[in-house]
C-alpha cells in the first residue's frame, strides 16, 4: 500500500466503548457469522444492485471512469461485504473499516455519497434476509445486527474523514504561517516586516521569533513592522507589538510601526493603548526613510 | 419610536479562530448598515475584544450579532456570554477602570472597549460567567 492508512487510530478501550454505544455484542458477531452461507449466495446479486446505484447516479458515477475500476472495485466491495460476516469486530478490523474510510475520502467521495449507498445495501440485506428467514423475529435480529456492525462501520468511515479533514487543514494553515511572515531585507541593516491578516496567538509568537531570528541574523539595526494590511488592532495586537518591540531592543535593534490608517489610529487612542514606545509612521515610504537615517544614509535626489 | 430588531445570528466562540469569524460579522453587518469607516473600527475592535474575552477568561461561549433599528438609525447589538468564573463586583469596577487583567494581556480590553462602543453593559457574578451587551448607532 503506497498511501498509509488514516492517522485517525482506535485503541482497544475505544473500540469497546464504540462498541458498547453501538450497543454490538458478541450475540451479535455470532449471529453475523451464521449469516456467512447467507452472505456468500448473495454476494454477487447485492454488489451488482449496490453498483446499479452508484453507476446510475451521475455524480457518483465519475467515480468509476472506466471498466477496469468497476471491476477493481466490484472485488474490493466483495471482501468488504464478506467482512461483515466474519463474526470479528477488534482491533484489525476497526483499522481495515479506518483504511476503507480514508481512501474514499482520498478520490474524494463525500459523505454523503458513502452513508447514501450505505442505505442500498442495508435495504438489500433487509429484503433478502426477510425472505430467506422463515421466522421474522430471527430476521429481525439478524437484521439488527447487520445493522449495528454496517453502523459501527460508518462511525469510523466518518471519523477518518474528518481527521484527513483536519490534517489538510492544519498543513494549510502551517503554509499559509509560513507564508504570512516575509522578512524582507530593504537596504544594509534594515529589516522590513508586512503584515496581513488575522493575528492570533500563534501568529504572534512566530512573528516574534522569525523577527529576533532575522536581526540576528542580518545583523540589522532597525525593523519597520507595516500594519496595513492588518484588519483591527485591538489591545492583543497592540500587546504582541509592544512586547516584540521590547524584545527586539533586547537586540539592541529598534522597530519602526507604519501603516497605521485614520481608523486604527482612532481606536487605538479610544482603547486607551499606548503604543508610544514605538516610533511610527503613517506611510512605509516615511518609514523606510527613518530607518536609513538610523543607519546613517539618505535617500537624496539624484545629482543632476 | 420602537427598538426592532431586524435579524440575530449566533456564533459560537470555541476556538482561538472564532475570534476572527465574530469580528468579520460584525464589520460585515457594520458596513452593509452604512455605517461609516471610524464606526465600522470601533465596532469591529470591540468586537474582537469581547470575543477574546469570551475565548481566553470564559473558556469559550457564544456572541450573538443582531441587526437593529429605532425607526431613525441602524444599530448593531452583540451579546457576549461565557459561563467562565465571572467577576466579582470590585474586579469589575477594576478591569472597568482599566489597567486591570487576571491573563497576560494589557488589561484594558472592557474599558477600552466601553469607549468605542454608544452602550455597554456587563452583566456578571463569581461563578455565573459573564454578559456584555454593546451597542454602536449610526450618526445621523
Amino acid at each position: 500500500m503506497v498511501h498509509d492508512a488514516s492517522h485517525f487510530s482506535v485503541d482497544e478501550r475505544e473500540l469497546q466503548s464504540r462498541r458498547a454505544f453501538f450497543e454490538l455484542t458478541d450475540d451479535d458477531l455470532r449471529r453475523l457469522a451464521a449469516l456467512r452461507p447467507f452472505a456468500e449466495r448473495h454476494l454477487d446479486d447485492i454488489t451488482e444492485a449496490f453498483y446499479e446505484l452508484l453507476l446510475g447516479h451521475l455524480e457518483t458515477r465519475r467515480f468509476f471512469p472506466d471498466e477496469a475500476t468497476v471491476r477493481r472495485v466490484k472485488a474490493m466491495q466483495r471482501q468488504y461485504f464478506l467482512g461483515l460476516f466474519d463474526g470479528r469486530c477488534d482491533l484489525a478490523y476497526a483499522q481495515n473499516r479506518l483504511r476503507v474510510g480514508a481512501a474514499h475520502e482520498r478520490i474524494g467521495m463525500a459523505p454523503k455519497w458513502y452513508i447514501g449507498a450505505y442505505r442500498r445495501y442495508l435495504g438489500l440485506i433487509l429484503d433478502r434476509v426477510f425472505v430467506e428467514m422463515g421466522d421474522p423475529v430471527e430476521a429481525r435480529a439478524a437484521y439488527q445486527s447487520v445493522q449495528k456492525l454496517v453502523a459501527f462501520d460508518m462511525s469510523l468511515a466518518l471519523d477518518s474523514y474528518i481527521d484527513a479533514n483536519l490534517q489538510t487543514l492544519g498543513r494549510h494553515q502551517a503554509a499559509i504561517r509560513e507564508l504570512s511572515t516575509p522578512v524582507i531585507r530593504v537596504h544594509d541593516q534594515v529589516l522590513l516586516l508586512p503584515l496581513i491578516g488575522t493575528i492570533d496567538s500563534q501568529r504572534a509568537e512566530q512573528v516574534m521569533e522569525t523577527v529576533l531570528m532575522r536581526i540576528t541574523e542580518e545583523k540589522a539595526e532597525v525593523i519597520i513592522i507595516d500594519i496595513a494590511g492588518v484588519p483591527v488592532v485591538d489591545t492583543e495586537v497592540a500587546d504582541h507589538l509592544l512586547k516584540t518591540t521590547a524584545a527586539v531592543r533586547l537586540l539592541g535593534a529598534r522597530t519602526i510601526l507604519t501603516g497605521i490608517t485614520a481608523q486604527v489610529a482612532r481606536t487605538i487612542i479610544q482603547l486607551g493603548v499606548d503604543i508610544s514606545a514605538m516610533p511610527t509612521r503613517a506611510r512605509l515610504a516615511d518609514g523606510i526613510e527613518l530607518a536609513l537615517s538610523i543607519v546613517g544614509k539618505t535617500i537624496a535626489p539624484k545629482a543632476v | 419610536m420602537g427598538l426592532r430588531v431586524l435579524d440575530a445570528v449566533e456564533l459560537p466562540i470555541r476556538y482561538e479562530a472564532n475570534i476572527a469569524e465574530v469580528r468579520r460579522s460584525a464589520r460585515a453587518l457594520a458596513q452593509s448598515r452604512g455605517f461609516d469607516s471610524f464606526a465600522t473600527a470601533a465596532l469591529t475592535t470591540a468586537a474582537s475584544e469581547l470575543a477574546r474575552n469570551v475565548w481566553v477568561h470564559g473558556g469559550g461561549g457564544s456572541a450573538v450579532v443582531e441587526d437593529l433599528s429605532d425607526g431613525q438609525r441602524s444599530g448593531v447589538r452583540m451579546t457576549f456570554r461565557d459561563s467562565g468564573p465571572g467577576m466579582s463586583p470590585a474586579d469589575l469596577e477594576r478591569a472597568l477602570a482599566g489597567g486591570f487583567s487576571t491573563a497576560r494581556s494589557l488589561g484594558l480590553g472592557l474599558s477600552g472597549t466601553r469607549r468605542l462602543v454608544d452602550e455597554f453593559t456587563v452583566d456578571t457574578r463569581p461563578g455565573a460567567g459573564t454578559v456584555v451587551v454593546i451597542t454602536k448607532w449610526t450618526r445621523f
